[in-house]
């Protein structure tokens, strides 16, 4: 129990900041070649373009995408409320990180939330193993990834009551497995997904293409 | 001195109250007995066979109720009967199906599979599915811990552990419930059109779907068993569901009653659920050959749908649906890429 709450803890932590920095780091800083080719638009503009425009699916896809698409934002912005907006995250975060707090989910709002983030969760991941080209393009990685985060939640879900301590350890325990895979991962998309975005935003901006 | 006096005094003294007192062990029927000067009033209140209502100043349902003896009913169902019978059901169904499974074996497809496949359930049908399945096993497994594990699990695993196992089990059960009911309503909205009773399912029925003897039985698309399994779950489910979110949600206004009453509902609906979905775990997978890849791949052989699902079979043919094994193999990722003789069917299939 102490190793979980002590050692594992930093230890998990440190793989964590280091390792999301040092994938972070040349994609951001990292030398390019440059572009000599006379501007025909606005790098930025596309930059910020395509970051908010990849937020909608295109016209010609929608009805295509449209399971993966809401089930991916009920996951997303589920699990996001889940981090920062839950109880005991926010006073876990005020007391051993930042010092301040802000106004927790009420209780109806958490079990929506996690509910929400549970079903789009499952419904991605079936979807990906379901689907012959998403299960041939996944690899053993994104199922690790996927599977991770549900054990995550779920783990914190049991742990609700906040009357074991062997439920916290255990929520405790999983996070640290996540924390320490994710920088090795397709997890990292929740710090790369804008950048990358931005890249090939102002790449097609600065050629004039609407993409 | 004087110190020691006293002392031996006081043990003089005391000596025949000790004896008396040694003399007393043992006759616990001459303990003085005082009796409850309450207890006239209580016996006479728990005679009443209804619930005994008084005034509060404390507002809320079932606030004023000074003694609600159906509670005990329910106590004793829930400890007694439901944990009885319940495990009794759940014990027999699997026997029944393990002496069947003994006795017939695995059904197989006459002549064997052809490796010649055809569509039959879209990702989303299959996600559909699957979402369901998880969901109802992860809330079967808690709820059994809920329902049987005073009994089955405190003997083996102590109050220690259990307590922070049925702690974590109610939590997700009530966490899942509602995604319970919200995958049925896919399902339901889904399956619904295909899993209308139509003329010849009575006939399937009348035939045990082919388990009794070696005739064929004529079946659509879904046979009169998957219909029926089909209606079963949304119906019971809904049962579950509504009797569930009763429970899960106290502070509507319902009181001990109508609580009660629906943990009733709730538990035998959901143990009936249990047992039938035994038989179609394992009709799908250990029972028939062939069926668990219709909701694994979305293809299944056409060889298997003519021997279950003949007319939906012809029709398949008729519409040029089959696909070949090379095809199929393509589209699973096993073989390169398609040849210019591909099946229109298959190329069909990829871009839906």
């Amino acid at each position: 129990m102490e190793f979980i709450d002590g050692p594992l803890w930093y230890f998990s932590l440190t793989v964590f900041s280091i390792g999301v920095i040092w994938r972070l780091v040349p994609l951001i800083f990292g030398k390019r070649t440059t572009d000599l080719s006379v501007a025909r638009g606005s790098a930025a503009s596309g930059a910020v373009k395509t970051v908010l425009s990849r937020f909608i699916p295109h016209k010609g896809m929608a009805s295509q995408v449209s399971m993966q698409i809401i089930a991916g934002y009920m996951f997303h912005l589920g699990l996001f409320a889940l981090l920062f907006f839950a109880a005991p995250h926010v006073r876990f975060l005020d007391e051993h990180f930042l010092g301040f707090s802000w106004t927790p989910m009420p209780h109806w709002a958490f079990i929506v939330a996690s509910q929400l983030a549970f079903l789009g969760l499952l419904m991605l991941w079936l979807h990906r193993i379901s689907n012959m080209v998403t299960r041939l393009i996944s690899t053993t990685g994104d199922h690790v990834g996927s599977i991770l985060t549900f054990v995550v939640m779920l783990t914190g879900c049991l742990a609700l009551l906040e009357s074991f301590d062997e439920l916290r350890l255990l929520h405790r325990f999983s996070v640290e497995l996540f924390l320490i895979y994710f920088p090795f991962s397709r997890l990292m998309h929740t710090f790369t997904f804008i950048p990358s975005r931005a890249f090939t935003g102002a790449w097609f901006g600065r050629r004039g293409v609407n993409s | 001195m004087k110190f020691v006096s006293v002392l031996m005094v006081l043990l003089f003294i005391s000596m025949p109250l000790a004896l008396s007192a040694a003399t007393d062990e043992g006759k616990g029927e001459r303990a003085v007995i005082v009796a409850n000067p309450g207890a006239d009033l209580w016996r006479q209140v728990r005679q009443r066979d209804m619930a005994i209502a008084g005034t509060s100043q404390i507002k809320g349902v079932d606030s004023s109720i000074l003694i609600n003896p159906q509670a005990d009913r329910w106590t004793s169902f829930r400890v007694g009967m439901l944990v009885e019978y319940g495990q009794i059901v759940l014990v027999a169904i699997a026997a029944l199906i393990l002496l069947f499974y003994s006795i017939r074996g695995k059904i197989k497809i006459e002549g064997g599979l052809s490796g010649k496949m055809v569509f039959r359930f879209s990702d989303y049908e299959r996600v559909v599915h699957w979402v369901l399945a998880i969901v109802f096993i992860f809330l079967a497994v808690t709820g059994l811990i809920l329902l049987f594990g005073r009994t089955l699990m405190i003997p083996v695993l102590g109050h220690e552990v259990f307590s922070v196992l049925a702690s974590s089990s109610k939590e997700g059960h009530n966490l899942f419930g509602p995604i319970f009911l919200v995958s049925l309503l896919l399902m339901l909205f889904s399956f619904v059109r295909r899993n209308i009773y139509a003329r010849g399912d009575l006939t399937w029925l009348l035939k045990g779907g082919g388990m009794i003897g070696k005739s064929h039985v004529s079946g659509g698309f879904f046979n009169m068993g998957e219909k029926t399994w089909y209606w079963i779950v949304i119906l019971i489910g809904l049962v579950i569901s509504a009797s569930g979110l009763i429970l899960v949600s106290p502070n509507f206004g319902q009181g001990r009653i109508v609580m009660e009453l629906s943990h009733v509902v709730h538990a035998s609906t959901a143990i009936i659920l249990i047992a039938v979905s035994f038989g179609h775990i394992y009709l799908a997978t250990a029972g028939t050959e062939g069926t668990k890849e219709g909701m694994k791949t979305g293809y299944v052989d056409i060889k298997w749908a003519e021997a279950h699902h003949d007319r939906w079979a012809k029709r398949c043919h008729e519409n040029g649906q089959v696909i070949s094994a090379e095809d199929y193999a393509r589209l699973q990722g096993k073989m390169g890429p398609a040849s210019a003789t591909s099946s229109s069917a298959a190329v069909e299939e990829v871009s839906s």
